[in-house]
C-alpha cells in the first residue's frame, strides 16, 4: 500500500512536473485547453461555493465518457485556430514567467467576458486557478495544521478527513478505476485521470510528444519577412531614455524662453512697407560718374496720330475694300491699326490688345538689343558731291549736229580719220561707207556681203587705209584719199605678191593668209575664226586682230599681230587667260592691253612680260579705252559699269561710275580734249569730263557732263560705238537704228 | 583651322572678350533664366548690339561689364536666400504644414528697390525721363482686376491705382498738363514737368482683354520696379511743393473711388497750412509723426481727418478749388503753365453719370476749372445755379437748365489741346461731334492738314488778335474764311504747295518764251528740228541732272539716298491716299445733297 501510495505519490509529482512541463512547452496546449473549456461551466459554480469540491470531482468524472467525444470534435478545429493565435503570443511573451502569463490571461478573459460570443478565448493556459493561495511553499509547513491554506477570499482551507490505509486500500481495491486517481496534496484533494490524460502520460513517458496530432516535423513557418535584412527587427525592450524628457532640449528651451523674455526674438512682425523717402535730397551730390557702360535710354513708344483718334476725320478711316485688300498683303505689311470711328465717348469699347501690347513694350525693353544710332536727317542734296559746274568745263559735245544716213542696219562701227576730215563706218548690211564729216556725204561704199563687226582707219595720217573685219576675214582697203605719192605708196603697200602664207612655222600658216583682194582693191585676211575687232598699232605698221574663240579650240590663237608692212602674221608670246574681249597697244609706248572678261592684262611687248593685272572687279568687261596719257583705262561693261583705273595708283578701279541701266558697247577717250564717253545700250552716251593731273598726289577729276539722247532702240539694241573727233569736241555715235549721229558743242 | 582660331595661351581681344551671350552670362552669374531676366529687368542691364557678332547673329549679347555689374549686386545673393525659403514653404505646405509655411513666409528675406532707383537714377531729372513707361504700366494695371492665377494680388491694384491718383493730382494741381488725346487705345495725357514730356496712356475705364499669351511674369517684375519709382518721383514732387508725402486721404471719399478729389483736398490742406501758420503746420507734422508710431492707423487717419476738417471750409468748394489754385505758387511758373491756369477759369463744370469721370477729374482742374459730379461726396450738386457747363455723353438730354450749356465731352479735350475755348455748337447733346484730332502730329510736316485742324488754327489765330476770346467771334470767323486769309494764316504746308504751283509755273513760262525767242530768230531747218526735239525734254533734263549727280556717288551714299527717296515716297503717297478719299467723300456728299 505503501509503496502504492508512494507511486501515486511518484505519479502525482510526475504530472506535476509534467503540468510544468506543460505550460512552458507550447506543444501541449491544445490538450490543456480542452481540459479547461470542458471544466469553465463547472469553475463559476465552483467559485460561488468553496466546498463543493466533490460536486467537482463527481461532475467530472460524469462527464468523462459521454459528453467528452463530441466536445472533442467540436474543439479540435477551434482549438486548431485558437492554437495558431496562441503561439503568436507566446513568442511575443517569450521568456515571462508563467503567472504574468497567467495574469495576461485572465485579463483577457474579462475582457472576453464583455463578448460572450467569443468562448474560446485565450485563456487556455490554466484550467483552474488553484484553490489554495499559498503558493509554492513546502507543504510541510501545514503538516500540524488544520488547513491546507487559504482559499481566495482568504478562508482557511480545511484538510479533509484521513482515510485510513485500510479503508483506502479497500476502496483501491473495490475501484478498479482507482489507479487512475491521484492526490493532489496542495488542494487536498484527489484528482481522478481520464483515458485521454493516461494517454497522453503514456505517451510522454514514451519521450514523444504528448499529443498525437502533433507533428514535430511540421514546416517552418517563418514570422518574419526579411526584405533584404540581416538579423530580425531587435526584440530589446525599449530603452530608459526614451520615457524622459531630453535635458538638452529643455535647456534649449529654456534659452529660447529667456530670448523672448529678453525681446531677442520677435514673433508675428507685420511686414511694413519699404518707406518713401527724398531719394533725390541733395541734387548737387550726384554729379559723381557711375564708371559704369554708358546707358542708353531705350526708345519713347511712338506717340499716336491723328488715325488713332476714336473719331477720327473721315478720310483717316479705309474703305471696305481697302481693308479687303489688307489681307491680300504680306502679313509684315498689313497694317497693325485699322482706324475706328465712334460717334461718341460712351461707344468706345475696351481695348483688346491694352494688355498685350504693354507685355510687348516690357518684352521690347529688356529683349532688345540697344544700339545708339544716330539719326540721319540729311538734305538729300547734301549727299550728291560738290562737283564743279557743268559750264566752265566746257566745250563738250552737247547736241545732236549732223545726221549720217545711207546704211539700211544697224551700224556697228564707226572710226575717224586722223585727221578729223572723213569718218569711216561698218554695219549689218554688208557695207563699208566713208563719209565726209562735215557735209554728211557718202564718199565711198563697199559692199562685202556680210555684216562689218569693225572698221579703223589707219592712224598714221599719209596712210589712208581701212582695216575692216568681215566675218573670218580682216580686209585692208585703199580709201583712195590723199594725194599721189601717198596713193603709190599705199598701192605697193597693199600688194600681196604670193597669196600662199609665209613658210616661217607651222603655227603662223594656220592662223591667216593674205590674199590680195582685187575686187575691193585690198588685202584679204582670212582667219579660221570671226574677227570681232581690228585694232592698229599706232605706227600703223601692226594691226592685232582678236577672234573670240572657245577656250578649247586654238586659244591660245585667239589674239594675233599682223604686220602689214612685211605680210606676217604672228600670234602673241603671251599666254591667254581667260576669254579676250579686245585689245588695245598702248598710244606711246609699247604695251598692250589685252581685255578679259574679268580682267585686263597689261603687257610688255619689248621685254615679253606682263607688268600689270587690272582687276575691274565687274561681271563681263565688254570694251577699253586707253587715256591719250596712256596712265588711265577707263572699262565699259556689260552691266552698265564703267571702272576708270589710275594704273600708277592701283590695279583696282579708282572710280566705278554706274550710269547705264544696260550693257555699255563702247568707251572712248578724246585724244586731246579731256573728254571721254560711253554708249550703251539704252540709246543713251553719256559724256565726261576726264582731268588726269601731271601731280601724282592728285586724283583725277571725273564729272558727268551730259547725257546724250536721240538714237532709237532697235532689236534691243541701242548705240553700238561712239568715238571722238580728233580735234574738234564732237562726238560720233552709231547707232543701231542705222543712224550716224554727231554731236557737237 | 578655323577663321577664329585663336593660339592657346592668348587672351580673347576685342568683341570676343567683351560680349558675351545670353546663356553665357546665365551660366556665368549661375542663376536660372528667370532670375536672371527678373535682375536685369530691376538692374536696368540690356542687351548690347556688338560691332562683329562673334558667336552668331541668333544670340543676344550682354556686355560682359554689364554682367560683372549683375554679378556684384546683393540682391542677387538676397534672391537665393528667397528662393531657400520658397522651397521650404512648398516643403511646409506640401507636408500640411500651415504653420509652418506661413512663418516662413514671414520670415522671408526683403528686399527694397531704393537703392536701384539712385543707381540707375542719379538726377531726378533721369528718373523723369524714363517714366512714360513706368506710369502706363501702373495705370494700367491700376485698371486691372486682381487675378489670383496670374499673382496679381489685390494689393498691387490698389497700391497702383493710389500712385496713379497721387500722380495725376500733383499734375493737376500743379497745372503741368498740356495735352490730351482720347484714343481707341486709351486716353494719351502729356505732361510737362520740369521740361521733360512726359507722356502716358491710360485704359479705358472698362474690363481689360486677357490672353493667355502673357507671361505676368515678366509683366509683375517690371511693375515692381516702377512702382517704387513712381512712389519715390511722387515723394520728391510732393515735396518740391511742399506737400506731405504719403498723403492721409478721407476714407469717406476713398470709399467713393473719388480718390482724385479727396487728394486735392489733401493738397488743399496741406499748402493752406503753412500759408497760416508754417511753424505749427511742421509741428503738428511732427507730433503726428510721433503719434504714427504709437497709436493705430485707424486712429491716426480718424485724427487726420479731424484736423483736415478743422482746416477746410468744407461746404465751400469754390474757395477750395481757389486755394487749391494758389497752391502751386506764382513765382516759377512758365508761360504755358498760366496759360493752362487761366483755360477754364470762372468756368464751373458738371459731370453726367455717363461720362469717364476719372479722366475729367483730371483734366478739368488742370486747365484751371471746377467740377463735380453726380454722386456722393460731390462738392456741389447738379441744382448748383453757377454750373456754366454740364459734360453729357448720351443721345438726348430731357430736362435743361437754361444758365448752362450741355456739351459732350469731347469738347473738353479739343479744347485743352487747341488752349482756346471752342464754339460748342458742333458738341452739343446728340451731335456727332466733329473729329478729334491728335495733338501730338505735327500736320506741316506730315504734310496733309485735316480741316477741323485748319478751322482750330484759324480759331486760335481770332483768339490771339482779340484779347478776349468770345463763342461768338469764333463763329463768325469760321464762317467766314476770306477774312482770315486776310489776316495772312496761311500754314506751311499751304505754303508748300504755293510754291510748288509757282515754280511749276515758271517753268512752263520760260519754255514758252524759249519757243518765241527760238521762233523770232528763225534759226536753221535743222537747229529748229533739235530745238523742237529738246524742248519737250524739260523733265528729261531735270531728270539727266540728277542721275548724272547720282553717278558720281559713291555706292553707299546712293543707296541712302534712295533709302531717303523711297521714305519720302511713301510719306507722299500716304498723304496722297488721304487727299484721294477725302476727295470722294465730299463727292459722294455733293452728289448726296444734289
Amino acid at each position: 500500500m505503501v509503496r502504492a501510495g508512494k507511486e501515486k505519490e511518484k505519479e502525482s509529482s510526475v504530472v506535476k512536473s509534467e503540468k510544468l512541463k506543460m505550460k512552458k512547452t507550447k506543444d501541449l496546449k491544445p490538450l490543456e485547453t480542452q481540459l479547461q473549456d470542458q471544466d469553465t461551466p463547472n469553475i463559476s459554480d465552483s467559485d460561488s461555493d468553496s466546498d463543493s469540491d466533490s460536486d467537482y470531482d463527481v461532475d467530472f468524472s460524469e462527464d468523462d465518457g459521454s459528453e467528452s467525444e463530441d466536445y472533442e470534435s467540436l474543439r479540435d478545429s477551434e482549438t486548431g485556430r485558437s492554437d495558431s493565435s496562441q503561439d503568436e503570443g507566446d513568442v511575443d511573451t517569450g521568456d515571462n514567467d508563467g503567472l504574468a502569463n497567467d495574469h495576461s490571461n485572465e485579463e483577457q478573459s474579462e475582457s472576453s467576458d464583455v463578448h460572450p460570443g467569443v468562448e474560446e478565448s485565450d485563456s487556455s493556459e490554466d484550467e483552474v486557478a488553484p484553490r489554495n493561495t499559498i503558493g509554492d511553499v513546502p507543504l510541510e509547513w501545514y503538516q500540524d495544521e488544520k488547513h491546507i491554506g487559504y482559499d481566495i477570499t482568504g478562508k482557511k482551507i480545511k484538510k479533509k478527513e484521513r482515510e485510513d490505509k485500510l479503508q483506502s486500500f479497500l476502496a483501491s481495491a473495490d475501484d478498479s478505476k482507482n489507479w487512475r486517481k491521484i492526490n493532489d496534496e496542495y488542494n487536498d484533494e484527489v484528482v481522478e485521470l481520464r483515458k485521454e490524460e493516461t494517454k497522453l502520460i503514456r505517451r510522454m513517458l514514451a519521450g514523444k510528444a504528448p499529443h498525437a496530432d502533433f507533428d514535430p516535423y511540421a514546416p517552418y513557418v517563418d514570422w518574419f519577412k526579411w526584405d533584404d535584412a540581416k538579423h530580425p527587427l531587435s526584440n530589446a525592450p525599449e530603452p530608459k531614455r526614451r520615457f524622459i524628457p531630453s535635458k538638452w532640449e529643455h535647456k534649449k528651451v529654456v534659452a529660447y524662453r529667456r530670448a523672448i523674455r529678453k525681446g531677442l526674438i520677435k514673433f508675428d512682425k507685420p511686414k511694413e512697407e519699404p518707406p518713401v523717402y527724398l531719394l533725390w535730397g541733395d541734387e548737387s551730390n550726384s554729379t559723381e560718374k557711375s564708371g559704369h557702360l554708358a546707358y542708353i535710354p531705350a526708345p519713347k513708344p511712338k506717340l499716336p496720330g491723328h488715325e488713332e483718334s476714336y473719331n477720327p476725320s473721315s478720310e483717316y478711316i479705309p474703305t471696305q475694300e481697302e481693308i479687303n485688300s489688307y489681307q491680300l498683303m504680306y502679313e509684315e505689311d498689313r497694317p497693325k491699326f485699322i482706324p475706328k470711328s465712334f460717334t461718341s465717348m460712351r461707344n468706345i469699347p475696351a481695348y483688346e490688345n491694352a494688355v498685350k501690347e504693354s507685355f510687348e513694350r516690357c518684352l521690347d525693353l529688356y529683349l532688345c538689343p540697344r544700339v545708339r544710332k544716330k539719326r540721319i536727317n540729311i538734305d538729300p542734296e547734301s549727299l550728291k558731291p560738290k562737283l564743279p559746274s557743268r559750264k566752265d568745263l566746257r566745250p563738250y559735245p552737247t547736241s545732236c549736229y549732223l545726221e549720217y544716213r545711207g546704211h539700211t542696219d544697224a551700224v556697228l562701227s564707226v572710226s575717224v580719220e586722223p585727221s578729223g576730215q572723213w569718218i569711216a563706218s561698218g554695219s549689218m548690211d554688208g557695207t563699208v561707207r566713208v563719209w565726209e564729216v562735215e557735209t554728211g556725204r557718202c564718199l565711198r561704199v563697199w559692199n562685202v556681203d556680210e555684216a562689218v563687226k569693225c572698221v579703223a582707219w589707219n592712224p598714221v595720217r599719209e596712210l589712208p587705209i581701212l582695216a575692216a573685219a568681215v566675218g573670218p576675214d580682216v580686209f585692208i582697203l585703199n580709201t583712195g584719199l590723199g594725194n599721189e605719192e601717198e596713193q603709190e605708196r599705199i598701192r605697193e603697200l597693199i600688194n600681196v605678191k604670193t597669196t600662199t602664207s609665209p613658210d616661217d612655222s607651222d603655227n603662223t600658216a594656220s592662223i591667216a593668209s593674205w590674199h590680195q583682194d582685187d575686187k575691193h582693191s585690198g588685202i584679204r585676211l582670212r582667219h579660221f575664226k570671226s574677227v570681232s575687232s581690228v585694232e592698229w598699232h599706232r605706227k600703223g605698221d601692226y594691226l592685232s586682230t582678236v577672234m573670240p574663240a572657245d577656250i578649247l579650240f586654238k586659244h591660245h590663237l585667239a589674239i594675233v599681230v599682223h604686220q602689214i608692212s612685211k605680210k606676217l602674221t604672228q600670234r602673241i608670246p603671251f599666254k591667254l587667260h581667260g576669254l579676250p574681249v579686245t585689245s588695245v597697244f598702248h598710244p606711246t609706248r609699247s604695251i598692250f592691253f589685252i581685255a578679259t572678261k574679268k580682267n585686263v592684262r597689261v603687257y610688255e611687248l619689248v621685254k615679253q612680260k606682263l607688268i600689270k593685272k587690272l582687276e575691274t572687279g565687274l561681271r563681263e568687261v565688254s570694251s577699253i579705252a586707253i587715256h591719250p596719257a596712256g596712265d588711265n583705262v577707263i572699262v565699259g561693261s556689260r552691266e552698265g559699269k564703267l571702272c576708270w583705273f589710275d594704273m600708277d595708283l592701283s590695279s583696282q578701279p579708282y572710280r566705278t561710275l554706274k550710269c547705264h541701266p544696260k550693257d555699255i558697247t563702247s568707251v572712248a577717250f578724246h585724244r586731246s580734249y579731256p573728254l571721254f564717253a560711253s554708249c550703251s545700250d539704252d540709246c543713251t552716251a553719256y559724256v565726261f569730263h576726264g582731268t588726269v593731273y601731271s601731280d601724282l598726289n592728285q586724283n583725277p577729276l571725273i564729272v558727268p557732263l551730259e547725257i546724250l539722247r536721240g538714237h532709237k532702240s532697235s532689236n534691243g539694241r541701242g548705240v553700238m560705238d561712239c568715238k571722238f573727233h580728233p580735234r574738234q569736241p564732237w562726238l560720233f555715235t552709231a547707232g543701231a537704228d542705222s543712224v550716224i549721229k554727231l554731236y557737237c558743242h | 583651322m578655323g577663321k577664329h582660331y585663336r593660339p592657346p595661351g592668348k587672351k580673347k581681344e576685342g568683341n570676343a572678350a567683351r560680349y558675351i551671350t545670353r546663356s553665357q552670362a546665365v551660366k556665368h552669374l549661375q542663376v536660372n533664366l528667370p532670375l536672371f531676366r527678373k535682375l536685369c529687368i530691376l538692374k536696368g542691364v540690356f542687351p548690347r548690339e556688338p560691332k562683329k557678332k562673334v558667336k552668331g547673329n541668333h544670340h543676344t549679347y550682354y556686355h560682359l561689364k554689364d554682367i560683372a555689374f549683375l554679378q556684384h549686386e546683393p540682391l542677387l545673393e538676397t534672391f537665393r536666400e528667397t528662393r531657400v525659403y520658397d522651397k521650404k514653404i512648398k516643403k511646409a505646405k506640401a507636408k500640411k504644414n500651415e504653420e509652418r509655411a506661413k512663418r516662413l513666409e514671414t520670415q522671408k528675406p526683403n528686399y527694397k528697390l531704393d537703392r536701384l532707383i539712385r543707381e540707375r537714377y542719379p538726377k531726378f531729372i533721369d528718373a523723369l525721363r524714363d517714366l512714360d513707361d513706368c506710369l502706363t504700366m501702373v495705370h494700367l494695371f491700376a485698371a486691372l482686376p486682381a487675378l489670383e492665377r496670374e499673382k496679381v494680388e489685390v494689393k498691387r491694384v490698389h497700391s497702383c491705382r493710389r500712385l496713379s491718383h497721387e500722380w495725376q493730382a500733383y499734375i493737376s494741381c500743379t497745372h503741368k498738363l498740356r495735352k490730351v488725346f482720347v484714343s481707341v487705345k486709351g486716353i494719351y495725357y502729356q505732361a510737362e514737368v520740369q521740361g521733360q514730356k512726359i507722356t502716358w496712356l491710360t485704359p479705358h475705364a472698362l474690363q481689360q482683354v486677357l490672353t493667355d499669351d502673357i507671361d505676368f511674369n515678366v509683366m509683375l517684375t517690371y511693375l515692381e520696379f516702377n512702382e517704387t519709382l513712381l512712389a519715390f518721383v511722387s515723394c520728391h514732387l510732393y515735396h518740391s511743393i511742399n506737400v506731405k508725402y504719403p498723403p492721409i486721404l478721407d476714407p469717406r471719399l476713398e470709399a467713393l473711388a473719388a480718390d482724385l478729389y479727396a487728394l486735392s483736398r489733401w493738397f488743399a490742406a496741406s499748402t493752406r497750412a503753412p500759408l497760416v501758420d508754417p511753424q505749427a503746420s511742421s509741428l503738428s507734422g511732427s507730433e503726428q509723426g510721433q503719434g504714427q508710431n504709437k497709436e493705430t492707423s485707424l486712429e491716426e487717419s480718424e485724427l487726420r481727418l479731424a484736423q483736415l476738417q478743422q482746416q477746410l471750409p468744407s461746404n465751400e468748394p469754390g474757395a477750395l478749388m481757389h486755394l487749391v489754385e494758389d497752391v502751386a505758387g506764382e513765382d516759377e511758373e512758365d508761360e504755358d503753365t498760366k496759360e493752362c491756369k487761366k483755360l477754364f477759369r470762372n468756368m464751373k463744370f458738371f459731370l453726367s453719370r455717363e461720362v469717364p469721370r476719372e479722366s475729367l477729374l483730371f483734366v478739368i482742374p488742370a486747365f484751371g476749372g471746377m467740377v463735380s459730379w453726380e454722386g456722393d461726396g460731390a462738392p456741389y450738386d447738379e441744382n448748383d445755379d453757377d454750373i456754366t457747363h454740364q459734360i453729357v455723353d448720351r443721345p438726348s438730354q430731357t430736362r435743361k437748365i437754361l444758365s448752362r450749356d450741355y456739351v459732350q465731352p469731347q469738347w473738353i479735350y479739343d479744347c485743352v489741346n487747341a488752349r482756346i475755348i471752342l464754339p460748342i455748337e458742333g458738341y452739343l447733346v446728340g451731335r456727332v461731334p466733329p473729329p478729334h484730332l491728335s495733338p501730338f502730329v505735327d500736320n506741316d510736316a506730315q504734310g496733309y492738314v485735316p480741316d477741323y485742324a485748319e478751322t482750330i488754327k484759324r480759331l486760335q489765330a481770332a483768339a490771339k488778335n482779340q484779347l478776349l476770346p468770345l463763342p461768338g467771334v469764333g463763329r463768325e470767323d469760321l464762317e467766314d474764311p476770306q477774312s482770315l486769309l486776310a489776316e495772312g494764316v496761311i500754314d506751311r504746308a499751304e505754303a508748300n504747295e504755293a510754291a510748288e504751283r509757282k515754280r511749276q509755273m515758271m517753268t512752263l513760262r520760260k519754255q514758252y518764251e524759249d519757243e518765241i525767242k527760238i521762233e523770232l530768230q528763225g534759226a536753221s531747218a535743222e537747229d529748229m528740228e533739235v530745238g523742237e526735239e529738246s524742248l519737250p525734254d524739260l523733265q528729261q533734263v531735270a531728270e539727266d541732272t540728277t542721275n548724272m549727280s547720282k553717278v558720281m556717288m559713291p555706292r553707299k551714299k546712293r543707296g541712302l539716298l534712295e533709302a531717303i527717296m523711297k521714305g519720302k515716297q511713301r510719306k507722299q503717297d500716304h498723304v496722297n491716299l488721304l487727299k484721294e478719299r477725302k476727295k470722294k467723300i465730299e463727292e459722294r456728299q455733293n452728289s448726296k445733297y444734289t
